[in-house]
């Protein structure tokens, strides 16, 4: 017997069919019934319109979408043998605005979504107020992309060569401003401590200091019972190269290089819903993709504590992606710190675009992962695009023996509710799943 | 306290973009205080969309996002049950975006099923074409802003006269070349030799559709803070129906003339005044904006 499940509040929507044994979840099946074929009105356009078509695949991650596009057409140059040279002044920026794109995201779904459903399912209700506060931090942090990228949602700033910006040190000057008023904001508000106290905590002992908003979401958690349920496979993959990430999978306890050439795709496995989500996996294994995976790989010390602990529980990757909002906060200033305007914003690749036909690929830690963009040129037109997105590795549909990490960490859980808000901590987004 | 206006913020074909354009909004107090939202997929809300599909509620106010296929189903129930439902109890009808508004980038997901509410690109079509409720906040996506504005305007009682389009006057008259900083070079034409300088303008090479688009982008700045062309980024024209075209980063020429001249400027005057402008050698404006060896 198979109860189906509309998850709203999500990006999109999703619907869930939950089986039970013995008052538990013993399998759920995840189908995404919305599709745009992105990928499709990406075919025969020119290279360039890539740039404004890919952003619009996400309203809530579409600068990763651009930077993933800019990075597959500059391998398209790299692959015929004409390498661009990209200024570090264009590097620190994109990287700037990617952080930025995350940090709103971060906000948003844990004040957003996680807070409130918590509290739902905790019944203890909580002021409207608290959706309203992670879309003021999130707007400061799209604010502070805006100085240099001129919009968010939906900027084209990154192209082939570098950015289109050429901003002066009152532009940087501005956007520390606000990312100064957004950090005192977080340390009011979020942590109730420094930034660089909640920076350097490295055990869940020193949650205790924290007094703000996390401490509450963290009482609840534990009330919950989250630290106790939501495991999957403890397997973790992170493939795109930043300052803040490590490429590299993470298996049986081990750390061990990638190779982007050996993720595959796969048809979901449906019961009897409609589904357009397409499965990732590498070497056939799934594997989780986020903040979590980024942390475990990368060694920050007070989520590798909390994961030796409660190891890939829903508490562990709901504190995973609230803690890199503090670490991309801090990341950014330092960015921003280490810009040198006199360098240039574009350096002209040396070949036009229109007599290169060849393949590239372009990869970028999106908010929820590893986000693929493969693309082949025909004398500079998209012959063919593919897209893969981080919510296709953790949304993934397989059949009870080939789960996806998503649907292995509902297994166990007490009700549907309990289930969900599991499904919720992998941040879900149906817009990109399906594209 | 008066009763709220009823709000009900659906979603079609969509990325989402609108939505996530309108959490920007500075005011959003203002707007929860004013408006009691049905549902929307992230601010606080009356009902779920589940109990919203079932159609027995009615809005004041029906704001849809993303383009219009009338077979699509959200959560069980097609956009046109949902669409016909809360579109003919509703006093207004507000497209976000460009998707809604004309069809915008999802026409091309199925270019024969898929519309704007009320036009196929500029023509009338669609479950409102020709409806005075329809105002269309083209864009892709909307400035909060404008919405802000549309919001407050019907909560006040104040009219919005709307353009040929359906878009309000007050915001789409302007285009998006008023106001931006490159106006100088624009008017003797100086054109960027390429991206990533302040200098020079984008209309000539690099595609900027800035004086041929109706949008108040450089009048009220992104984020409070910037806009595509100050970020030496051309604008694409996306608030206008025939978004998105094809060649975005070039500007189509004859005879290295541009095709397209400005709005409501005959070309004849366009190639005089540009002949004249262009006679003329300005040092100043062939420099860097900023000279570091002086």
């Amino acid at each position: 017997m198979m109860t189906r499940k509309w998850i709203e509040r999500i990006e999109g929507e999703a619907s869930i069919g939950f089986e039970f044994e013995e008052n538990k979840v013993s399998f759920a099946s995840i189908a995404f019934p919305h599709f745009r074929g992105m990928e499709a009105i990406l075919q025969s356009k020119p290279a360039m319109d890539a740039l404004v078509i890919a952003p619009r695949v996400c309203g809530i991650c579409g600068h990763s979408h651009l930077f993933a596009a800019v990075r597959a057409i500059e391998s398209v140059y790299a692959n015929s043998g004409f390498p661009l040279e990209i200024s570090p002044k264009a590097q620190i920026l994109r990287e700037l605005t990617l952080s930025l794109e995350l940090i709103q995201n971060h906000f948003k779904w844990l004040y957003m979504v996680i807070y409130p459903e918590l509290s739902h399912l905790l019944q203890r209700p909580i002021a409207d107020s608290c959706r309203l506060k992670g879309a003021y931090a999130a707007s400061l942090a799209t604010k502070v992309l805006a100085i240099f990228a001129g919009q968010w949602p939906h900027s084209s700033y990154m192209i082939p060569g570098g950015v289109t910006c050429d901003p002066t040190y009152v532009d940087t000057v501005r956007a520390m401003g606000i990312l100064d008023e957004l950090m005192r904001w977080f340390e009011k508000e979020v942590t109730g401590i420094s930034m660089e106290e909640y920076l350097s905590i490295s055990s869940a002992k020193d949650l205790s200091h924290v007094s703000g908003d996390m401490r509450d979401i963290d009482k609840m958690l534990r009330t919950a019972k989250m630290h106790k349920q939501g495991f999957s496979y403890d397997r973790y993959m992170v493939l795109g190269n930043h300052g803040f990430s490590n490429p590299s999978k993470y298996m049986h306890r081990r750390m061990a290089k990638v190779n982007p050439q050996l993720v595959m795709l796969e048809d979901p496995y449906t019961v009897d819903e409609k589904t357009y989500a397409k499965n990732a996996l590498y070497q056939n294994n799934a594997f989780e993709t986020g903040p979590l995976a980024r942390a475990v790989t990368n060694g920050v010390p007070f989520i590798k504590h909390l994961h030796r602990y409660f190891r890939d529980s829903t508490y562990t990757r709901i504190m995973a992606r609230s803690y890199e909002t503090a670490l991309l906060l801090d990341h950014c200033k330092t960015l921003l710190q280490s810009l040198r305007l006199d360098e240039p914003s574009f350096i002209e690749p040396s070949k036009k675009i229109t007599s290169l036909s060849e393949e590239g690929v372009g990869i970028v830690e999106a908010p929820r992962g590893p986000l693929i963009h493969k693309v082949t040129l025909n004398k500079g037109i998209v012959d063919h695009y593919t897209l893969i997105t981080p919510t296709q590795w953790n949304l993934s549909c397989g059949s009870p023996q080939t789960q996806g990490p998503a649907q292995k960490a509902m297994i166990g859980a007490d009700s549907i509710e309990t289930a969900t808000f599991t499904f919720r901590s992998f941040d879900v987004c149906s817009v990109c799943t399906t594209h | 306290m008066k009763p709220r206006l009823k709000v009900l913020w659906l979603q079609g074909v969509t990325c989402n973009g609108n939505t996530h354009s309108f959490l920007n909004y500075p005011h959003l107090l203002y707007v929860l205080e004013t408006f009691e939202f049905l549902y929307h997929s992230l601010l606080p809300s009356t009902y779920t969309l589940e109990e919203i599909s079932t159609c027995v509620h009615e809005c004041d106010i029906l704001i849809f996002e993303g383009a219009y296929d009338p077979r699509m189903e959200r959560v069980g129930t097609s956009l046109e049950t949902l669409v016909g439902h809360y579109g003919s109890h509703a006093k207004y009808v507000i497209a976000a975006g460009s998707c809604a508004s004309f069809g915008g980038m999802f026409k091309h997901s199925d270019p024969e099923h898929i519309t704007g509410l009320g036009f196929d690109e500029k023509e009338p079509k669609g479950p409102f074409a020709s409806s005075p409720k329809l105002i269309n906040l083209s864009g892709c996506p909307m400035h909060p802003e404008w919405m802000g504005y549309t919001l407050r305007m019907i909560a006040d009682n104040k009219p919005i006269a709307v353009d040929e389009l359906h878009r309000p006057k007050e915001l789409y008259s302007y285009l998006a070349h008023h106001g931006c900083t490159r106006n100088e070079y624009f008017e003797w034409k100086v054109d960027s030799d390429h991206f990533g300088t302040k200098e020079g303008c984008l209309f000539y090479k690099q595609g900027c559709r800035g004086p041929m688009t109706h949008a108040s982008c450089n009048k009220i700045l992104w984020n409070d803070v910037s806009s595509k062309t100050r970020v030496g980024t051309p604008c694409f024209g996306c608030t206008e129906p025939d978004f998105p075209r094809i060649n975005m980063f070039e500007t189509k020429t004859n005879m290295s003339i541009p095709q397209d001249v400005p709005v409501g400027i005959s070309k004849r005057s366009y190639l005089t005044m540009a002949g004249i402008a262009k006679s003329f050698h300005i040092p100043r404006l062939e420099k860097r904006l900023i000279d570091d060896d002086a």
